[in-house]
């Protein structure tokens, strides 16, 4: 079995609310990344998934549990100053928003260019410039792309930049929030294909958020269903969309439109109440998590 | 709930005598500190003949050669039991010579504030209803040249017009010599302070409520009301106004300061004999105990009125009412 | 049966400073009492203002060029706002993308139904008009005591209920129905689109839907029309559009769409993005990105050309004089 780039363990992330109340945004979860995986978080808004991944890239503190990248407890103050390079290089995010996660009064090469001036890296093309064009086109964009600013690309372009920008520090792991869910259905498939690409080609390591399921299903390999703050079923992706068990998972995938009329008008309607989070999650089948009541 | 209401009260009765004691603090230092002598306001012009040692005892009659926090406890526990000491000038009970002036200046301000008040929505809603039409440009124009135009100049202005070439009202004064209790001589000698205040601080309200309206009116929630077949002014009245209200009263109760000043400037301009042209003397010749009251009553004042703003606020838009009902429900 | 609405050759523009934006160009259809049509595209074809255009609810920089409506037998392309504000509410009326923002945040929700069903019967007693709006809070799901609650203490898909009484309040003929569950979540969605359908089948009014999401189309229509750069470039029944499309760009959107995917592939996905409505290319505005695209496609606009009684397809391909096409998507994916 590959080796374990990202180990979460029990990481809980509360808020305080009005009222006294706490909004446990995560709840207790616990899951490991193995090496060269694409691993799916799929849950509705508010399910947490966003949250976890700020914590996962040291932008949110959780308020339990520990969360180790390569063995390095990331939130421990003296390891990640040791490790602080590593950290900040190897791992990337990409946002869903490639609007407001651009800065809009930027170049495309100077967004690209700016976590390599950062971190101080030498140019290995010779000029930054040249490294950003290079990356461009690695995405799928020519170098006239290079002086353009946010606001004068298309969603498409934006989210592409978006990617450049994230691997011209060549990481390992990447987190994608939700990347491809403001793009139209024709601009996603290209985006999609380009993560494919990214992962068959490099081997990298993905943490791919996102609310469609369609969307999971033809790109990760593993995925956690995430329900109120609790991963209620992890499994490989077949085995999920095949054989789903818990029953919040049965209702997200009944939901899913298709795009065929004729078995979309025999569906019956949908009727759902709550959704049981309560128990732990043990493996029912191998490999096959899910969040279950009792001892047995 | 009750109970809730309560320590509401309590907590803001508290910050508020808080902030009156680090305001009067503020003022006494900032009078010890400044230029003027005492002395010219208690003694006048007799104030320059005095011999030093003459002189010497009118200051330590006065209390003025005690340090600073003797001189401000002194008047903090006399002003506790009720008593804010003595004019250096008129010689006489602090609260007393304000009572005499404070007639004028609310029936100036308060006039004004109403006024201002009760207009600025009417216009701005005017405006907003016929929003880049002909009257709106119009309203739009006239109101930012009267709101350009400093107060003191358009006083000066107006007094040309009406009272030395017209010879329509008076120039000065809150009354004619002698005619004190005459209602008519009262509003004859308002008429131009009071046009000035409210010209000069009309269209600043009027203008910010019409903005409001626009940005209100291309709300999502309009298109919705719309297509339920109201029409746009009952959409403006109905939907909008409330909910750019809640702001504008708050608003409204910060410009209590803002028109406080203007009337104050407009006083001097027209020797009217209000607070503010009070203040101001006081200020200059450091009659102590006049602007210490003077400045509490002003600042209590504008206190008060953003606190009830506030109260206002959490009554009319319920997202602002603290507790209770938040989120009762997730899930469709 | 009689049509309801009927649009033909619509074009509405907008100008700006950078010139007239052409959202919508030369638009036909028609929609019969109680049916469900679909519009379908991506962001910025013109579905949206297409909708808007036909309820007048568009900014004053947007303009009717040329075309007409008739909605209930008249003509109603120049009617005055006076006129037009008798038929919101009561002929048509609309359900909009975002729930979040559509409800007034300062009046409770039960209010903002009430006023909705007394706008066009301003002497209903209170009684009434209060059973009347229990009906309606009923009628989408919800309990009448969620009447008394502002918008931000209720869920998206309850505000979306209630956005969907205040809609049904004046029983109007067709409803409008613009991406009403985007902003929703998946399991949410469903219930609405199960509603959007229970009331078409009790109500029988006639659904105009704007999504741009397939699945949801499938759900919902009798027929889709598919937009691409301002114009409907194939329309017929839902059986036709998914199991028979013509038209390369709705072959290009079944395809990419990830439900759609062949194991092991990469998604088909179609190359490019949309032209500018700024200045919209000549011919057949999809041809840059089709595989399929004819010399004459970027020369001429091609016309409807008839499939059967109820299919039309805007492409080239389908002239006689065209080379055979294999359609690359017959029979659908699972049928």
């Amino acid at each position: 079995m590959a080796e374990i780039l990202l180990d979460v363990q029990e990481v809980s992330c509360r808020f305080p609310m009005p009222g006294r109340t706490v909004l446990r945004a995560v709840d207790g979860v616990s899951f490991q990344i193995r090496r060269g995986e694409v691993f799916g978080l799929v849950g509705e808004s508010g399910s947490g998934k966003s949250t976890l991944a700020r914590c996962i890239m040291n932008l949110c503190r959780p308020s339990a549990g520990k969360i180790f990248y390569q063995g390095i407890d990331i939130w421990d103050k003296k390891q990640f100053r040791e490790n602080r390079k590593r950290l900040q290089t190897a791992r990337q995010i990409i946002f869903q928003d490639s609007t407001s996660s651009l800065n809009q009064r930027m170049k495309a090469a100077d967004i690209i260019a700016e976590p390599m001036v950062i971190h101080g890296v030498t140019p290995p093309r010779g000029s930054w410039r040249a490294e950003a064009a290079f990356q461009l086109h690695y995405v799928g964009l020519d170098a006239s792309y290079l002086d353009k600013y946010p606001p004068e690309l298309s969603g498409g372009m934006r989210q592409r930049v978006a990617i450049a920008r994230a691997l011209s520090m060549e990481p390992e792991f990447l987190v994608a929030d939700e990347p491809v869910s403001s793009l139209d259905v024709s601009i996603q498939a290209q985006i999609l294909n380009l993560f494919r690409h990214l992962q068959e080609e490099h081997g990298f390591t993905f943490l791919f958020i996102a609310h469609d399921l369609p969307v999971i299903r033809y790109l990760c390999d593993r995925v956690a269903v995430m329900y109120r703050g609790k991963i209620v079923e992890l499994a490989p992706a077949e085995t999920l969309f095949a054989d789903p068990r818990h029953s919040y998972t049965r209702a997200l995938l009944a939901s899913v439109p298709l795009p065929d009329p004729r078995r979309e008008r025999a569906r019956k309607p949908v009727e759902f109440g709550e959704f049981s989070t309560a128990g732990t999650l043990r493996e029912l089948a191998p490999e096959h998590f899910v969040l279950t009541e009792g001892c047995g | 709930m009750s109970r809730n209401l309560v320590w509401y009260c309590l907590k803001k009765l508290l910050l508020f005598f808080l902030s009156m004691l680090l305001l009067s603090l503020a003022v006494f230092c900032a009078a010890h500190f400044a230029p003027g002598d005492p002395l010219v306001s208690y003694y006048g012009e007799r104030a320059e003949k005095l011999t030093p040692e003459e002189r010497a005892q009118a200051e330590e009659r006065l209390g003025l050669y005690d340090p600073l926090h003797t001189q401000y406890l002194r008047w903090l526990s006399n002003a506790l039991r009720g008593d804010f000491g003595m004019s250096y000038k008129y010689k006489t009970g602090v609260l007393e010579v304000i009572g005499k002036r404070l007639n004028n200046t609310l029936l100036l301000g308060g006039t004004g504030f109403l006024l201002i008040f009760l207009l600025s929505p009417v216009l701005g809603i005017l405006c907003a209803r016929f929003e880049d039409k002909p009257l709106d440009r119009l309203l739009c124009w006239a109101g930012s040249l009267s709101s350009c135009i400093p107060e003191f100049w358009l006083s000066l202005t107006l007094i040309l017009v009406f009272s030395v070439w017209l010879r329509l009202l008076p120039s000065s004064g809150a009354y004619a010599v002698g005619k004190a209790g005459d209602w008519e001589s009262r509003l004859t000698h308002l008429i131009l302070p009071l046009a000035v205040v409210v010209l000069s601080h009309l269209w600043y309200y009027a203008y910010m409520i019409r903005n409001q309206l626009l940005e209100e009116v291309r709300a999502n929630y309009v298109l919705l009301a719309k297509t339920k077949g109201l029409s746009r002014r009952q959409i403006l009245l109905r939907h909008c106004l409330r909910n750019v209200l809640p702001p504008y009263f708050s608003m409204m109760a910060v410009a209590v300061p803002h028109i406080l000043g203007g009337t104050y400037v407009v006083e001097t301009v027209f020797s009217y004999p209000g607070l503010g042209a009070l203040s101001y003397e006081s200020a200059r010749n450091q009659d102590t105990h006049l602007l210490m009251a003077l400045c509490l009553l002003s600042g209590g004042a504008v206190m008060l009125c953003s606190m009830l703003a506030q109260a206002v606020n959490e009554r009319v838009d319920p997202r602002t009412r603290s507790g209770g009902g938040m989120e009762v429900e997730r899930r469709g | 049966m009689a049509e309801l609405l009927e649009v033909k050759n619509l074009s509405v523009s907008f100008q700006t400073p950078q010139g007239e934006i052409e959202a919508v160009r030369d638009v036909s259809f028609s929609v019969k009492a109680g049916e469900a049509l679909a519009i379908v595209g991506e962001s910025g074809c013109g579905k949206s203002v297409l909708c808007k255009s036909i309820l007048k609810l568009l900014p004053p920089s947007a303009q009717i060029k040329s075309g007409t409506i008739s909605a209930g037998g008249a003509d109603i392309t120049a009617i005055p706002e006076r006129e037009m504000r008798k038929l919101r509410g009561r002929l048509f009326s609309m359900v909009f993308q975002d729930p979040m923002t559509a409800l007034n945040p300062t009046i409770p929700a039960g209010r903002q139904i009430a006023e909705a069903v007394c706008v066009h019967r301003p002497r209903m007693p209170k009684a009434e008009v209060r059973r009347r709006a229990d009906a309606l809070l009923e009628l989408v799901g919800l309990e009448p005591e969620k009447a008394r609650l502002y918008p931000h203490q209720l869920s998206g898909g309850m505000r979306q209920r209630c956005v969907m009484a205040i809609a049904l309040a004046a029983e109007p003929q067709i409803l409008f129905a613009d991406e009403p569950t985007t902003a929703l979540d998946v399991t949410v969605q469903a219930q609405i689109l199960d509603l959007l359908r229970e009331i078409q089948r009790i109500l029988g009014t006639a659904t105009v839907l704007v999504s741009h999401d397939l699945g949801v189309v499938a759900r919902v229509a009798d027929r889709v029309a598919v937009m691409y750069a301002g114009k409907i470039v194939e329309i017929g029944t839902a059986e036709e559009i998914f199991y028979d499309p013509r038209h390369p760009y709705t072959w290009g959107l079944l395809l990419a769409l990830p439900a759609c995917a062949r194991e092991g592939e990469p998604l088909r996905a179609i190359p490019g993005a949309p032209p500018s409505l700024l200045h919209p290319p000549k011919g057949d505005a999809f041809a840059p990105r089709s595989r399929y695209a004819l010399a004459i496609d970027y020369e001429e606009t091609p016309p409807m050309f008839q499939i059967t009684e109820t299919h039309f397809a805007a492409t080239w391909l389908l002239d006689r004089r065209a080379p055979s096409v294999e359609s690359p998507v017959k029979g659908g994916f699972y049928g």
